[in-house]
């Protein structure tokens, strides 16, 4: 085993070693103080492990690979940084609580599926640990204290599995295609054009992430499961676990075959859900709900970016569609903690906790020299000049208008006693990731031939960017003059349906009842004895 | 594909399949002639020396790769009777006896006689019935002769049947009496079509009766009186009025024996007459037609499992709705055949299934036995504190139903991958959606007990009876066998395949 292997294996081992260690309670109560060791191996993983070689654990028959490219590597090292700060959090956070064990055993199963997701080289492992990575985030949103905790968790778990339904299909159907019987996520997106199978199979494993991205209108999931998660679990979850679609989507799909049908429908699909988001957004007043649909919102536009990137057949794509998502892993990672940290905060002390959430927030819309205004200047070539491009200078403007509508909220619900100070872990856990998320995406953007910096802070690059921020502040303006005239929406908007489809299916489940009792009647029994022998008989004779 | 050609001579270490099929039966004896507390003592020397003899059994055919054959008297067939244990029957030996071994553990506690208490009728007739139980089922896996299977199953029948009058109560006594009807039912249908193959083709013997059969009535007629009465004893929907009652009221031990193993030995023997005795007659649509019963079975079994207010009706439904399952593999054999790829993913996906339900039921029951035994109820509603309680079992249950769901490194996850590949390959698409949205249907109920069971339990509760951590141990050491079976396909050997037309598995893992 070479150090690559070796970095590799550290990276996935830990999180499960400590998770195993759970079983005993001992070991289980002292457990939170590692949450911030946990994910180091994964960021070293990221910063120092080649791109070249795989780990294998198996043997010829089958085996389970593990590898890192450079999309990965970004997206591991951002989430590594994230499980770090919020663990440090989540630690501070259980001391208050009675109960710890569920949350502890959650995390750390939700850290080992999202650090393999995120490693995972071939097609059953990836299944393996998303799935490992849905069951552990619908347990941390259990761990929720609201009274709507249980259904949110449930609905969370219940997309999950039937995207990875889709998925699961849309797996197979890869295999089926791929050349030798290679299970290589590779050799399978390589394989995908030329597949009998393309049409269908793109459609299942464009269903399947999208639901798990939060696309509209099957986003639902995300505002319920993100306001009824433990702050620390929120983060992580709207940061880390919902990039492992990103990032599935960047390796399942063929970038050197253009494929427009089905990229300008995803494009639009994401488009949509950048509006729609921001639309919904400015309705909530709850804070961790306009992150929510600022999530889904985002998820949209960089499932739109993705679109148009496999409708042009843009290799490039890749790369800045991840670059997207490594910030909005670490923004969104942080403007949660802050939530969390400015709830316990007295006004006397608000100012140093809201100014740096601000700064980032308004990065998510592109405030010039923000990580928000590189990243969007290097998905703006894959958008191009059209209809894309102008609904991403609207999505800019849009998010700013949320964003702002985000921070008013947040100042408004402060701590109750005026001189209240967050405890100190979870200010520097805040301020750290903050931090993080204006130095990180420099750092990626000089370390990694994403574009030239000179053309990223050209005086004409810094306008396009700063106009629609400006443009977004004007409308808050307008937006707060219509005060308690907007509409409530309730959280979950079109996931509302579910309510009359639960009555819908409890009919249907009474008329299945009916059956089962009805056939398990002797008569009706002795009489499906006797047919179920003729068809057979018929069915043999006519074959 | 027809099993290799019949060998008319006895394999080293044939001797051990009458061993395998002799030694549980002897036990029964020995624990009727010493009776009382000794019969445990008998059964668990029994067990432990029954789980060697089938690590001898799995050791000495992947030594050989092929079938082991032990001809009876040394007569071969159509005289005699021989004893064949192909791959399929390795795998279930092996999966029986590891689950009769959790099982005994189990039932330590339930049915043990410690120093100085009174022996009961009821352990005695537990730990003898398991006995036999055991030595029919193995029995039916490695019987060479359709006559012997109809012994073997009529056997299992009768083990089977007073395991769910344990308690003695009215109401199990007549579930047990449906069982009992139904089941001679099924029987006789067997029996006719075990006349009328033997009338037409004067032979008993499987290998033989795969080269005689040809496509006539007397064949149709016999295949299809066959495959009903197993179909009867299967319980598969809507034949299955006996099972709910009966697999709910037993003991939580002789429950998982019941859901576990014995409606496995039926539904082997399907797969028995399907795949070996008649490839050639078997048609599509008859395929097709046992694969639709599968799939109503999964959709109305999984729907009234969710909604049953008692967890061992729950269980006991989900049973039904996993029989399904177990049925689905016969059209993709089917097609399979058709397309000369070698029908190996389709077998060994539902010998998979098989194995993985086997192992994860039984936990499964074992585990609602327990937070029967530790909250003095099993209302589905009102679970609170057993996760607090129950730390162990509950994680059980969770592992079990990730198995029967269908999520990795489960068996059901391997299972669910192989059959899907070969419903994808032969263009069945319905069958995959039959088995997705069945994965969703059980996630929904695994996941409402898991998440009751975790609530805090009411202010001042404790538990009605302390659970000896033994009990814990061997429900969670199931529940692991089957949510680890994923990792089988890890292993450089194929058991499933040995003494079988050897065929790559087809874009398997």
């Amino acid at each position: 085993m070479n150090l690559d292997q070796t970095l590799l294996a550290a990276a996935m081992g830990l999180p499960l070693l400590l998770l195993l260690a759970c079983a005993s309670a001992r070991l289980r109560r002292r457990m939170p103080a590692l949450f911030v060791l946990a994910p180091l191996p994964a960021l070293a993983a990221a910063l120092w492990a080649g791109h070249d070689s795989m780990l294998v654990l198996g043997n010829t028959r089958f085996a389970l690979r593990f590898a890192l490219d450079l999309p990965g590597a970004m997206l591991l090292g951002c989430a590594a940084v994230l499980w770090a700060l919020a663990g440090m959090f989540a630690w501070r956070y259980l001391r208050e609580r009675a109960d710890s064990d569920g949350l502890v055993v959650c995390w750390l199963m939700t850290l080992t599926g999202c650090v393999g997701v995120f490693l995972a080289a071939d097609m059953i492992g990836f299944y393996f640990l998303l799935a490992v990575l849905s069951v552990g985030a619908s347990g941390l949103v259990l761990q929720g204290e609201g009274p709507q905790a249980v259904r949110a968790s449930a609905i969370y778990l219940g997309l999950a599995l039937l995207a990875e339904a889709f998925l699961l299909a849309g797996l197979i159907l890869l295999a089926q295609a791929t050349p030798d019987g290679s299970l290589l996520i590779r050799d399978a997106a390589a394989a995908l054009p030329g597949s009998p199978w393309r049409d269908l199979t793109l459609i299942l494993l464009l269903v399947g992430l999208g639901m798990k991205a939060g696309l509209v209108p099957l986003h639902f999931w995300m505002p319920l499961a993100y306001g009824e998660a433990p702050i620390p679990a929120a983060a992580v979850m709207s940061g880390a676990v919902v990039k492992a679609s990103i990032l599935a989507l960047i390796r399942f799909l063929p970038w050197s075959t253009a494929l427009p049908d089905a990229g300008h429908a995803l494009a639009l699909i994401g488009l949509f859900g950048a509006i729609y988001g921001v639309l919904i957004g400015i309705t909530q007043s709850q804070p961790k709900l306009i992150l929510a649909y600022s999530s889904v919102s985002q998820m949209g536009f960089l499932v739109a970016v993705i679109g148009m990137g496999l409708a042009a057949g843009d290799t490039g794509t890749a790369l800045a569609a991840a670059f997207y998502a490594a910030h909005h892993l670490l923004v969104k990672g942080a403007l949660f903690l802050a939530v969390g940290v400015v709830m316990l905060t007295g006004r006397r002390h608000r100012w140093p906790m809201l100014v740096p959430a601000a700064v980032i927030a308004l990065g998510l819309g592109g405030l010039p020299l923000t990580g928000g205004a590189l990243t969007k200047y290097a998905a703006k070539d894959l958008l191009g000049e059209g209809l894309a491009g102008s609904v991403a200078v609207v999505s800019s403007i849009a998010t700013t208008l949320l964003m702002i509508h985000f921070l008013r909220r947040l100042s408004a619900m402060t701590a109750v006693e005026a001189d209240a100070r967050a405890p100190a872990a979870m200010v520097t856990a805040w301020l750290a990731m903050a931090l993080a998320s204006l130095l990180i995406p420099w750092a990626l953007y000089l370390a990694i031939p994403i574009d030239t910096l000179p053309k990223a802070v050209a005086p004409a690059a810094l306008w396009a960017a700063l106009w629609p921020v400006l443009v977004g502040a004007l409308l808050a303006l307008g937006l707060d003059r219509l005060g308690t005239r907007i509409p409530q929406v309730p959280a979950g908007d079109v996931g509302e349906v579910l309510y009359p489809l639960e009555d819908a299916s409890m009919a249907a489940g009474g008329w299945c009842e009916r059956v089962d009792a009805f056939t398990r009647r002797w008569a009706v029994s002795c009489i499906a004895l006797l047919l179920v022998s003729l068809l057979f008989g018929w069915t043999l004779m006519v074959g | 594909m027809s099993p290799a050609a019949p060998v008319n001579l006895t394999t080293p270490g044939g001797l051990l399949l009458v061993l395998a099929v002799l030694l549980p039966f002897a036990g029964v004896l020995l624990g009727l002639v010493l009776g009382g507390r000794h019969a445990q003592r008998v059964a668990w020397l029994t067990i432990l020396l029954g789980i060697g003899v089938v690590l001898a059994i799995t050791r000495a055919s992947l030594g050989s790769g092929a079938s082991l054959v032990y001809l009876l008297g040394g007569w071969a067939p159509p005289l005699g009777v021989a004893l064949r244990a192909d791959g399929l029957a390795v795998c279930m030996m092996l999966v029986v006896a590891v689950v009769v071994g959790a099982v005994g553990v189990y039932a330590n506690g339930d049915f043990g006689t410690p120093a100085g208490q009174r022996e009961t009728r009821a352990a005695l007739a537990f730990w003898l019935l398991l006995l036999a139980v055991w030595g029919s089922l193995n029995l039916v896996f490695v019987s060479g002769d359709i006559f012997t299977l109809y012994v073997a199953l009529e056997l299992l029948t009768f083990a089977g049947v007073p395991l769910v009058a344990l308690d003695g109560r009215a109401e199990t006594l007549q579930a047990a009496l449906r069982y009992l009807v139904y089941a001679l039912l099924g029987s006789m249908f067997y029996l006719l079509g075990t006349f009328l193959l033997y009338g037409a083709y004067g032979t008993l013997d499987i290998a033989l009766l795969a080269e005689r059969v040809g496509a006539q009535p007397v064949t149709w007629m016999a295949a299809a009186l066959m495959t009903a009465g197993l179909l009867a004893k299967t319980a598969l929907f809507p034949l299955h009025l006996w099972l709910p009652p009966a697999h709910a009221g037993a003991p939580a031990a002789a429950s998982a024996l019941l859901s576990a193993l014995v409606i496995k030995g039926a539904w082997f023997l399907v797969v028995r007459l399907w795949v070996d005795v008649f490839p050639g007659i078997v048609s599509l649509p008859a395929a097709q037609l046992l694969a639709a019963l599968g799939a109503s079975a999964i959709i109305v079994g999984n729907i009234v499992a969710l909604r049953q207010a008692r967890l061992k009706l729950l269980i006991a439904y989900s049973t039904v709705a996993q029989i399904g399952y177990l049925f689905l593999m016969f059209p993709l054999v089917q097609a399979l055949n058709a397309t000369q790829q070698g029908n190996a993913a389709a077998v060994t996906g539902g010998l998979l299934q098989a194995i993985s339900h086997a192992t994860a039921k039984a936990a499964m029951f074992m585990a609602a036995g327990l937070i029967y035994s530790t909250l003095g109820h099993d209302r589905v509603a009102d679970l609170r504190g057993a996760g607090r309680a129950l730390p162990m079992t509950i994680t059980a249950f969770a592992l079990a139903g990730a198995s029967l769901i269908g999520l990795p490194p489960s068996g059901g996850f391997l299972a669910k991958w192989l059959l899907l590949s070969a419903a994808i390959a032969t263009a069945q698409w319905w069958w995959v959606l039959v088995m997705l949205v069945g994965g969703l249907l059980t996630s929904a109920y695994v996941f409402m007990v898991v998440v009751r069971a975790m609530a805090p339990a009411a202010p001042g509760w404790s538990p009605k009876k302390q659970v000896p951590g033994y009990q814990q141990a061997a429900v969670l050491g199931l529940a692991l066998c089957s949510f680890l079976l994923g990792l089988a396909a890890l292993l450089p050997f194929d058991v499933a395949q040995i003494g079988r037309a050897v065929v790559p598995l087809v874009g398997s893992p």
